[in-house]
């Protein structure tokens, strides 16, 4: 006999030796708290739309404005705010249409395509807000290092050029760390889904 | 209503346990992880219960959740990690109908199913369940030239360990 039959009528005769649990037993188990990685998903997810955003809320809003103002900035803020925040909201939408299609009705591939969907939404959302930081950290750079107050201040003999070196390192330090912090999340999270998708729908000869 | 639901849940589950039991023996190897992922696998088919319309046979739909799962949702608790040797545990192939050889290789089969990936035991999983291409496929959500490629891959995979 093939060997692969032989076991395939083993697995038959293994039957037998299955658990049997009670009704009560599994009306039990079903109420029981779920280790699921879609939970880990959401809440890490929800935590990501949040937390780019939560300085602005504890900021002192009357000295940004008189800030920009002195910047003569007051303009590029609001056009940008209303943009920035349009498309924030666009974001939170899509990841919940994406959040909400994630089933376990679905078969496997739709099941981790929907959540890798659901993680990319999330991922450009990212990629969005560290774009953002250059962005206006260099248009506030520009203002400020030309403004009068700055100049003054400045030791006569400093480069501007070393000025905004250090400007540059310290943005790309910050967008490093945050990038950095996200690989560490979801390479423990997802790598094992990443995987197995790649495995799924890959027809390649091994 | 909930009530009701449960009630009729809970009897669809306790008759077709044996197919949540057997996707635990194929993905753990020993008796704290079985009972881990069979508990997973009862909560996502009972969150997942109230979508189940009956387009398919709940033993169909209840092999997707529960492949479902085993691959992608379930993640495994601090206390499953320590391993033991599976086959003391969970499968006994001691049976006076094989003969020596046979009985190794079945011991050898066992082993090396443990150690595929988890697309490829769901794959061997589905054979042994004799399901055709058609509902391997659907079942997996892949084409059913792509199941069949891979279905011989890990096929050829068994067979080599035991004939190198």
């Amino acid at each position: 006999m093939d060997q692969l039959e032989l076991l395939k009528k083993d697995w038959k005769k293994q039957e037998s030796s299955l658990p049997k649990l009670s009704r009560e037993a599994l009306t039990k188990l079903i109420y029981k708290k779920s280790s699921s990685i879609v939970k880990w998903i959401f809440i890490i997810s929800v935590l990501e739309l949040v937390i780019p955003n939560l300085p602005y809320l504890f900021m002192d809003h009357g000295k940004t404005l008189k800030f920009s103002e002195e910047l003569g900035l007051t303009n590029f803020f609001s056009i940008f705010y209303i943009a920035f925040y349009a498309i924030i909201i666009f974001f939170i939408f899509k990841f919940y249409k994406n959040y909400r299609s994630i089933s376990a009705n679905s078969n496997p591939k739709e099941l981790m395509q929907n959540i890798i969907k659901t993680r990319k939404t999330v991922k450009y959302y990212i990629w969005f807000n560290l774009t953002m930081v250059p962005i206006i950290a260099s248009v506030v750079f520009y203002k400020t290092f030309n403004s009068p107050d700055f100049l003054e201040k400045l030791p006569e003999d400093t480069s501007m050029f070393m000025v905004w070196s250090i400007a540059f390192v310290f943005i790309l330090i910050m967008i490093g760390l945050v990038w950095l912090l996200y690989k560490l999340i979801y390479g423990i999270l997802l790598n094992k889904l990443n995987k197995n998708y790649k495995e799924l729908v890959s027809n390649g000869v091994a | 209503m909930t009530k009701e639901l449960e009630h009729k849940f809970v009897l669809d589950l306790e008759q077709n346990q044996n197919i949540v039991h057997k996707v635990c023996r194929i993905y753990t190897n020993n008796q704290d992880a079985h009972n881990d992922l069979f508990q997973e696998i009862s909560i996502q088919l009972w969150k997942a219960y109230p979508k189940f319309r009956g387009e398919s046979k709940f033993s169909t739909w209840m092999y997707r959740v529960a492949l479902n799962t085993a691959i992608t949702l379930y993640r495994k608790s601090k206390r499953t990690i320590k391993t033991q040797d599976f086959d003391s545990v969970l499968f006994k192939v001691e049976s006076t109908e094989y003969d020596d050889i046979e009985e190794e290789q079945l011991k050898i089969l066992y082993k090396t199913i443990h150690h595929l990936s988890d697309i490829e035991k769901a794959l061997v999983f589905l054979y042994l369940e004799d399901k055709n291409y058609k509902e391997i496929a659907e079942t997996m959500g892949i084409t059913e030239v792509n199941a069949r490629v891979k279905m011989n891959r890990v096929k050829n995979k068994l067979r080599n360990i035991l004939n190198p």
